[in-house]
């Protein structure tokens, strides 16, 4: 498979998100037909007689589908080229986009939000700033300890961020009422695209979108950052401005991906994985094509999760069922990929 | 007519806390030199090559690169002008030859650029210079020490320099990879590379080098031609063994004498 061009695997893969994302419009508690979907399109983009039918799928599509469609692909491509930008980073293949606290600050955050306010923009900001909070706890705490830049004892500075953070959260837990906070913070912790809507999916895609696609245009130093920071400067790169670069894009997507649907796991771990089994490791073609499959990814488990049960199952939930066996097919066979 | 310096040592010192590694090094590399660091473990022979690379920085004394002191210079800048070649080791993601040489060319590129087809030409001829051009596709961590080790040289070929810095480039490779490698040095030299490198062999600094500077408890030596500098002498004080050196095939050769049974 390494014989393909890079460019077929782009195209492949982006082929692959649209039919998973025009499947994922169609498909619901009210299906959709293709003829529909485009008859629809072209109402919408050249305008034409409108009818009732017409009335309706802009309330199924633009407002419940869309957002959904469009969130799941952002979230999954910040969350799996997260995971690949700290893998090479942090010269470990088992380092996944929480690593450094982000997750569990943010999710400190949102619980914190849920406890003191009714706003739930006040829960988006708090989950925002405490991701970043506990990162940059992790960062401080990595070179203050030994006055060191090393990638070791930044690994330690996010452990002790991540179990600081995760604690705060228990304690908000047991301040929480139990009748209707605490299960809206296990609920949202679980994680789920439920509340997608397009005004707040619109707000969230710039940054986002700029976040995934800095990393990687960051991509083509990854491969020198993952042979360690002496051969990586000895070869020109400027590690520590890239490595912040880096750690300051990976901590807004996800801390936004967070903000928006809760703790969805596995991602940023299985899907650079599965993309290094088929392609290699040279991050100039694993960043891409980690950022457009995680986005397929993650719509796919969604769509799924709306249609497979009759009640609909939390993301989270879902992303670590499907992802934990994956990681075992992964692991037995990722051995060529990584040493 | 006295050789143009590139990197000039004054005074250097370095110290880890409670524990002085260099105590004022004074060294110069001149362009179109072969020198070998020679010295026990412990020396301060690496530690002086990372400091020349700006991998850590003195306590005290300054290096001067070509024109400017060494702080006044990018990581960049520097791989524009010098080409490291670790021991080769292990890493964590298995990338092709390819891929391993392409990052020589890395301080070229712009920000937003991604290697060119050029590129790929000077790495692919980078290949062909160190006898391995049929190893490009294959993935670097299933190659055998001496393969990984001219990997790396190719990848500082592509690095478009002319002075190369080595640590210990024959570590860990068998004898008759040894031997290949101290011929392409000497074959690259000719070609007019300037080279640095520490070893562990007098033998090898007396086949490969133009100059020896021997180490000691983080001083310089000795420091001038390999036949006046590698003596049995120099051989006892430092490594505390006999050798003799002999004379074969127009190469002066050092032979540590092997004692039974002294313990």
């Amino acid at each position: 498979m390494k014989n393909i061009k890079p460019i077929s695997w782009i195209i492949g893969s982006t082929l692959l998100l649209i039919v998973v994302a025009t499947l994922s419009l169609l498909w619901g508690q009210y299906p959709i037909t293709l003829d529909t979907l485009i008859s629809y399109l072209q109402f919408k983009a050249f305008g034409g007689a409108g009818n009732d039918t017409y009335t309706m799928l802009d309330n199924i599509i633009l407002q419940i589908r869309l957002p959904r469609v469009l969130l799941a692909i952002l979230i999954g491509s910040a969350l799996a080229t997260s995971g690949a930008a700290f893998q090479a980073m942090f010269v470990n293949p088992l380092v996944s986009p929480g690593i450094l606290g982000v997750l569990a600050g943010a999710s400190f955050g949102a619980a914190m939000g849920m406890l003191i306010s009714d706003q739930w923009f006040v829960v988006q900001l708090l989950a925002f700033a405490f991701g970043f909070v506990a990162v940059g706890v992790a960062v401080l705490i990595g070179t203050m300890v030994t006055n060191s830049r090393s990638t070791v004892m930044l690994v330690l500075g996010g452990v002790i961020s991540s179990a600081l953070f995760t604690s705060m959260l228990s304690i908000i837990k047991y301040l929480a009422d139990p009748y209707s906070t605490l299960p809206a913070i296990v609920y949202w912790l679980m994680g789920s695209l439920t509340m997608a809507d397009l005004h707040g999916v619109l707000l969230i895609c710039v940054p986002m979108l700029a976040s995934v696609i800095g990393l990687i245009v960051l991509g083509k130093y990854f491969d020198l950052m993952s042979l360690g920071d002496e051969e990586a400067k000895a070869l020109g790169i400027n590690v520590t401005m890239v490595r912040l670069g880096a750690i300051i894009l990976a901590t807004i997507a996800s801390s936004l991906s967070v903000v928006m649907a809760g703790i969805i796991g596995w991602i940023g771990l299985i899907i650079p994985h599965i993309i290094r089994m088929a392609v290699g490791p040279s991050h100039r073609l694993l960043m891409p094509l980690s950022a457009i499959v995680g986005g397929a990814f993650l719509l796919l488990a969604d769509t799924i999760s709306r249609l497979a049960f009759s009640v609909e199952v939390p993301i989270g939930i879902l992303t670590s069922l499907i992802g934990i066996p994956v990681f075992i097919i992964v692991l037995k066979n990722a051995r060529a990929a990584w040493n | 007519m006295e050789l143009k310096p590139i990197i000039t040592v004054n005074d250097l010192h370095f110290s880890y806390p409670k524990r002085p590694v260099l105590e004022g090094i004074d060294f110069t590399l001149r362009r179109g030199e072969v020198v070998s660091l020679l010295g026990p473990n412990g020396c301060g022979k690496s530690t002086l090559i990372r400091l020349i690379l700006k991998l850590i920085h003195a306590s005290q004394g300054e290096i001067w690169l070509n024109e400017k002191t060494l702080h006044r210079y990018s990581h960049r800048e520097i791989a524009e002008h010098i080409a490291y070649i670790p021991q080769y080791n292990n890493v964590p993601f298995n990338y092709s030859v390819i891929e391993m040489v392409i990052m020589g060319r890395i301080s070229k590129l712009g920000f937003f650029a991604a290697p060119s087809a050029s590129d790929y030409t000077i790495a692919h001829e980078a290949l062909e210079r160190v006898g391995i051009s049929d190893l490009a596709s294959r993935p670097f961590g299933q190659l055998s020490g001496g393969q990984k080790q001219m990997v790396l040289l190719a990848r500082a070929l592509t690095q478009g320099v002319d002075t190369f810095i080595m640590d210990e480039p024959v570590s860990g490779l068998d004898y008759g990879n040894q031997i290949r490698l101290l011929e392409l040095i000497v074959s690259l030299s000719s070609q007019g590379y300037t080279f640095l490198k520490t070893t562990h062999y007098p033998d090898h600094a007396l086949l490969v080098s133009s100059r020896v500077a021997v180490m000691n408890g983080g001083k310089i030596i000795a420091d001038g031609l390999p036949e006046e500098v590698i003596t049995p002498e120099m051989i006892r004080s430092v490594y505390g063994i006999e050798a003799d050196l002999i004379v074969h095939d127009t190469h002066i050769r050092c032979l540590p004498i092997f004692n039974k049974g002294t313990l």
